[in-house]
This record gives C-alpha cells, structure tokens and sequence, in this order.
C-alpha cells in the first residue's frame, strides 16, 4: 500500500511538471463563460458571454480597447456638427462580410432600424434611441428613421434629438454593431459579421468555435482559431487550467490568496481594475432610510476594507463615489466613508433612532455577495442597524429590488461602456425608477440636472466636471452603501503572449494573441 | 401483459396532466418576471411591457394554460424566450448526452455493485466484505459534488489519465460515470449483500448445496436471481433519478446534458424551456418506471401481470 501511495506521488510529481511546455494545438482556449450566450445576434445581447463572442464576429462603427479606450472601427472617422447634434461617420471601404457581401453605409442603417424595430424583440434599442426619429420608427409611425441617412457608400450622417457626448462611445457597445441588410432567421447560431473571427461551430452548454477571419480589415488574428468553453462550475476551470487545457482562467474569489501566494501561480496571474461596482443599494424612499443621516450612518458602520481584504482576496478598490477611479469624472482624491461605529451611531440618535433601527438586506445566492451579506449584517447589527437577511436567487431579488420592495440590496453594476454618465445616470438618475437599476430610487433634481447637463456637454473638460460634481453631490446624500470597484483576476498559460486584461466585457478580441513555444 | 401495458399507459396520461398543471401554476406564482430576464438590466419599461403583451404573460392565468396546453397537445413545447430556440430541439440536443451518461453510470454501478454484493455475501464478517461495506458507507455518505471534484482532482490534474470535463469520447464517460454512479454502486452493494444473505439462509440453497452444486453455480444461479428483486427496483429508481438529476455531475463536469438545461433555464425564468423540459423528463419518469416493472416480470416468473 505505502508502495502504492509513493508511486503514485511520483507520477503526480511528473505529472505537474508536464504542464509547463506550450501545447500542441493552435486554438487559444478561454474558459471564462460560465453559461451558454443566447445566440450571436447583436440585436439580442444582453450578457456578458453573448456580448464577448458578438465582439468576436461583428463590428460596430467604434471598439473599445482592453483598457477601455475608444477606438474608430467600421468607421475612420467622424466629425461633430457645431450644434453637437449631428455626426457625420467615415466608413471604412473594402470591408466585406464573412459570406463576401461588401459593407456599405445602408447597412449600418438597416441594422439599427432592425434593433429599434419592436419585432426584433431587443433590449438594447434604448441605446438607439437618442436617434431623430428613432422612437417613432420603433412605435411604427414612421417607415425610416429620419435621423440616418447615407449618401453614399462611405458616409453615414446621425443627426440627434439632443446633442449627446457620449454617443459614439455608444457605437461600441454589442447592440449597435452591423449585421448584413436582410438577416436569416437563424442568425443567432449562424451569424455572420465582419469581425476578426467568424463561428463555425457551436455546440449548446459545451463551447464554441471560432475560426480567424483571414481577410479581416484590422489584420487577420494571429492564431488559427479561437474557442469558449462553458464551464458552469469555477473549480473545474480551475483544474482545466492546471491541466493545461485552457489558456486563461478566471480566479474565483475564495482561491484568489492560493494563487497569490505560491511563486509558481501567482506568476501567471494578470490583473486589472475592472469597471465595476459592488454595492447595496438603500431605497431612499422607505422608512427611515429616507434621511441622509442613517445612510450616511450606514456607510459608517461597515468595516469594508475587512470585507474587502478577507473575503473577496483583496480584490477591489473602496469606492468613494460610483465612478470608476480609471474613468475621467472619478475623484479620486475623495476619502471613502471611514469605519466610524461611534459615529453612526452618533448619525443614527441625530436623525432620531437612538434605539436603532430594524431593515432587511436582500442578496442573491451567488456565494461571493452572500458572504458579504452576511458580514454587512452583522456590522450593521454592531451599529444597532438590525439588519434581517433575505435570499432570493438572482431573478426575483433584482425584480423586488427595481419595484422598490428592497431596503437594501447587494448587487454590483458592470459598465456598458466606458464612460461616468453609465454610472450616474443609470444607477441614481429619477429617470430610471421605478422598473430601472436606480434601486436607490434617489430622486434629487440638482443631482438630475448635474447629469443631464453632462450628457449633452460637448466639451470633455466641463463634462468631466459636471461627472465630479454630481458623484461628489450624491455620495454626500448616500444613496447606497459604497463598497468596492472590483479588480479582475485572470491566471494566463506562460504559452499565452500578447494577452491585455480587459477591463469593460467586450474590450479583449484575442485578435493578437498567439501560442508561443 | 399487453392489458398491463395499456392500463399503465392510460394511467400515465393523468399524471402527466397534473404534472402540467403543477409546473405551469408554480411558475407563476413564483416572483420574478421572466421578460427582466429576456431582454437584460437595461431596458426601458415600454419594452417590457409590451414583451409582456406579446408573450400573453398578462393574459388571465386559466387562457395562458389553455393556450399553452393546446401547444403540448399539438406535439409543440414552444420556443425559449431566451435564445427563440425550438424547446423540442433543445431537448434533442440535450438528452441522448444526459441519457449516455445516466446509462454508463448505472452499468457502471449495476456490475460493480452488484458484483460487490455478491462478494461481500459470501463470507458476511469476512475482511472483503468489511472492506466493500465501508467503502459502500462512504459512497453513500459522500456527496455527488464533492466526489465529482476529488475524481477531477486525483484523475486529472494529478495523474493525467483522463480529461478533466467537456464532452467527448469515452475518456470523458468515465469520471462523470463513475462520480455519478457511485451512490448507487453503494447502495446497490449493501442492498445485494442483504438481500443475498436472505435468500442464502432458505431451504432450496441448503438443497442446492447438498446436491453437490459448486458453490459459484449456487450463488450466482440460484441465490443471485432470487435476490435480484429489490435489487432492479433500486436500479430502476436510481436510473430514473439519474436521468432527470444528474444536475451537479453535469455541473462539475461540464457535460452538456439536459439537468443544465433546466437549472439554466430557471435561473434565467425561462418558462417555456423550464415547462418542456420538466414535462419531458415527467414522461421519461413514468417510462422508466414502467420498464422497471416489465423487467420484474423477466426476472421473476411468479411476477405476473394481466
């Protein structure tokens, strides 16, 4: 038996070592997709899986990079009218289809009209919306929208509603990317777009298969091809990868100090500060949470830096603001609410509770944001915040959450696109309660004013501005509990070169990254 | 037999019935509001409503279940309201890969359980049998997941023998086979030695033996078949059980079958995907059962149905 057992120790001995040579095969493999996307149909994206492979085949007329610059893509150029309301686009020419369609500027407008129109069933139309005419094509009182118009080939003009900054950084985002004028009615598995690489097999709950588009006009991608696997349970991509399987893993949260603290993983690891916010959400409309003093107190109470650090690896940042510190509009110099338990108290007996209060704080049961839960329970309770937890899964909790049923709720926002104004406006702006992500259901009309001024200031300097004013505005008003913007972690194989960490879904194309002996 | 057949047949369209109406009415009352989920976290309120409409999810609940009802009677399960996919041929793509696993797993557990048993019985006290009972203990004692992880872990990262998951040839079968199979190899160890012990003790394997049989003929003849009653229930429950739950070894093993398809589903409310599925794993139930009973027949003549 004792025989046995060394013999067997050997062979592992061996076998760990097997993994450091490159591999054979010269398909990058990435295992991060934990569930099948919906179908490749730009129109359709709503996920993080569907976005990342809709940004493997298609193109919108603008990219992000990894780091989450705006890049032109189907489109050179553009030039802003002086009133800010009307763009005029330079599209690329030569561009083909996957199936040899030349791309041409038409396109780009049946496109987003098929997005806008209500028998596409799309979720994404808001972000056309801004359009002239777009909300009376999709309401169907108008066979065009009036706002699109091409006269030629290789220029497309979008005249606005209203000027808005931000909208060729909108362009990026999956939805409004270009699909052929008349799509098949299988399009989601059998999509074809102009991107770097084109699908060729899809195998439901199991991966996907790219192929390189050889003619792409950014440069063909420099590996044969490209496959996701879905792996639904983290530990098992955890294994893949130290089989050498896979080519890049997401570190779960619990396994973030194994990997950090063995030479020989953590020098794999790549990390980056994502654009997204974890937080709990404090309905200002109910109850005592309605005075500032006992969110501000709440935001006192909470020791987030312990949290942080001892349950979600230290992996964050603490927010002070909900405006990523790598974005422009971000404070970074603005000091986090501090763990003050004398204070919150001291809040709490000043708006009138000295005998504290009793709340419910829902999650999910997603494992990561349960065990924050927990810990936010219990230095609320500390507080004399008596804080009753309630689980729902995912759905039903961000269905009560939107309705206004939650007191607080632990949830966290990913950004769209790179940009403040997807931060302010859609978590805090009265525009988006009740049915919205504001599951503050704050309702500030200086702090509105703030952001709509913003969003239609052309001059990036005073945008900027506005962006501090109204997350400095807010954050004094704490209109949720600030907790952290999170930093991805990925283990990359030594094979892997060329690798950037993407930090917004869609930013990664893997167009340049090769296998390398 | 054949008057057998039809009477369970005819029973089985009842419950499938109440099976519908049971699925349909939970969903419903169940919170969370599957068009949220359709379209994503950012779209507007006007959207959502009129997906509603469109979906007939405001309709009164008695015309959405005649309408849904006459779809399943005309053979159609519907589309997902994820994906717009056919449910019918979600479901086709999915179960051969969850049936191929449930089969591997209960020929897996059927021999080596079966063979345990038999073992174990020989000799009851025997150091065999203490052996294969305690590691029968522990297959039942430990769970699924956790036996699915230790497999990948040792198999795979370890020793490298076999692929940690996906779906492929054989080498993929086997950890997900042998993980999800392994309370059954238990329990079907300690139910054959039981049972074998019984039968071991009457008179006809006293006669047997003083006729001078060889005792293999003894046990694998005359004991083993006797003692196989209980032993095809558990096979039939389980091979049941493994094909409409074999949901965490397909999780931990990234096996494509339908027990992900409906956890899916459900996370994502997707009631159409959630209603066929639950309705086609129902009627696969009853199937199994059935056989189940069928096979009592084959390996007991005094089992007679009419």
């Amino acid at each position: 038996m004792l025989r046995l057992l060394s013999t067997l120790g050997v062979l592992a001995l061996l076998a760990c070592r097997g993994g450091d040579s490159s591999p054979q095969r010269r398909t990058l493999i990435d295992s991060r997709d934990t569930y099948d996307p919906k179908g490749l149909d730009p129109a359709l994206a709503t996920d993080v899986p569907t976005g990342r492979a809709v940004a493997y085949v298609f193109d919108g007329l603008t990219r992000f990079t990894p780091d989450a610059r705006l890049q032109p893509s189907l489109a050179l150029r553009w030039d802003l009218s002086s009133d800010g309301k009307t763009y005029t686009f330079h599209l690329r020419r030569g561009v083909k289809f996957h199936d040899g369609t030349p791309f041409v500027a038409r396109q780009v407008i049946t496109s987003w009209q098929r997005v806008l129109d209500p028998k596409t069933r799309s979720g994404g139309a808001s972000t056309l919306t801004p359009i002239a005419g777009a909300t009376a094509f999709a309401e169907g009182k108008a066979a065009s929208v009036s706002g699109l118009s091409a006269p030629d080939d290789s220029t497309l003009h979008v005249t606005l509603d209203r000027p808005l900054a931000v909208f060729p950084t909108l362009l990026a985002m999956p939805v409004a990317s270009i699909v052929p004028e008349a799509p098949s009615s299988d399009f989601g598995t059998r999509p074809v777009g102009t991107g770097p690489w084109r699908l060729i097999e899809w195998k439901h709950d199991d991966y996907l298969l790219f192929a390189r588009n050889e003619s792409y006009f950014g440069g063909a991608p420099k590996t044969d091809s490209l496959m996701a696997r879905i792996i639904p349970e983290p530990s098992t991509a955890v294994a893949e990868f130290e089989a050498g399987n896979v080519d890049l893993l997401y570190i779960p949260e619990p396994e973030t100090r194994r990997w950090e603290q063995t030479d020989e993983r953590s020098a794999r690891l790549v990390s980056a500060p994502a654009l997204r916010l974890w937080y709990v959400g404090i309905n200002t409309t109910r109850g005592p949470l309605a005075d500032a003093r006992v969110r501000q107190a709440i935001n006192h109470a909470v020791d987030i830096r312990t949290i942080l650090d001892r349950l979600v690896g230290g992996r964050g940042r603490l927010a002070a603001g909900v405006i990523p510190p790598s974005l422009p509009g971000s404070d970074t110099a603005r000091a986090p609410y501090a763990y003050d338990l004398a204070k919150a108290k001291a809040l709490l007996a000043a708006a009138g509770y000295r005998n504290g209060i009793d709340v419910k704080l829902w999650h999910s049961q997603e494992p990561s944001f349960m065990r924050v839960a927990q810990s936010i329970q219990f230095y609320l309770n500390a507080a004399g915040i008596r804080a009753e937890l309630v689980q729902r899964e995912a759905a039903t909790m961000r269905a009560a959450a939107r309705k206004g049923e939650t007191d607080l709720v632990i949830k966290d926002w990913y950004a769209d696109y790179p940009d403040a104004e997807n931060f302010l406006f859609p978590l805090l702006h009265s525009d988006n309660h009740p049915g919205g992500a504001n599951v503050s259901f704050y309702s500030n009309a200086a702090f509105d004013k703030l952001v709509d001024d913003a969003r239609k200031e052309p001059d990036s300097a005073r945008r900027i501005a506005l962006y501090q004013q109204a997350d400095e505005m807010s954050f004094r008003d704490a209109p949720i509990l600030y907790l952290f913007f999170y930093n991805e972690l990925y283990a990359v194989q030594p094979w892997i070169k060329g690798f950037e960490v993407p930090t917004i879904f869609n930013g990664q194309q893997w167009k340049d990254v090769l296998i390398a002996p | 037999m054949r008057a057998f057949l039809l009477r369970r047949l005819i029973l089985a369209v009842p419950t499938l019935a109440g099976v519908l109406v049971v699925v349909f009415l939970l969903l419903y009352v169940a919170p969370g509001d599957p068009v949220t989920e359709m379209v994503g976290e950012r779209a507007d309120a006007a959207t959502i409503a009129r997906l509603r409409a469109e979906l007939r999810l405001d309709d009164p609940l008695p015309i959405q279940f005649a309408h849904y009802a006459g779809g399943v009677l005309r053979g159609d399960l519907g589309r997902s309201y994820i994906t717009n996919r056919p449910i019918i041929a979600d479901i086709r793509e999915r179960f051969p890969k969850t049936l191929q696993l449930a089969v591997a797993a209960m020929l897996l557990a059927a021999l080596s359980g079966i063979t345990l048993g038999v073992l174990s019985a020989r000799k009851p006290g025997g150091a065999f049998d203490r052996f294969a009972m305690g590691l029968a203990y522990l297959g039942i004692s430990f769970p699924v997941y956790w036996v699915g992880l230790i497999l990948i872990f040792v198999f795979a990262v370890t020793l490298r023998w076999l692929p940690p998951s996906g779906f492929g040839g054989l080498e993929y079968l086997i950890l997900p086979a042998l993980a999800l199979g392994s309370r059954s190899i238990a329990f079907l160890a300690r139910m054959t030695r039981s049972a074998m012990l019984e039968v071991l003790g009457s008179d006809f394997i006293r006669t047997a033996r003083a006729k001078g049989l060889r005792e293999s003929v003894v046990l694998g003849k005359h004991a083993l078949r006797n003692a196989l009653i209980p032993v095809i229930t558990v096979l039939g429950l389980d091979f049941g059980y493994y094909l409409t739950g074999s949901i965490l070894t397909e999780t931990v093993f990234s096996w494509p079958g339908l027990g992900r398809y409906v956890v899916n589903a459900i996370s994502r409310r997707d009631l159409p995907a959630i209603q066929g599925s639950v309705l086609f794993l129902s009627v696969v139930f009853v199937l199994v059962n059935l056989l189940t009973d069928l096979f009592y027949a084959a390996s007991d003549p005094r089992v007679a149905y009419d």
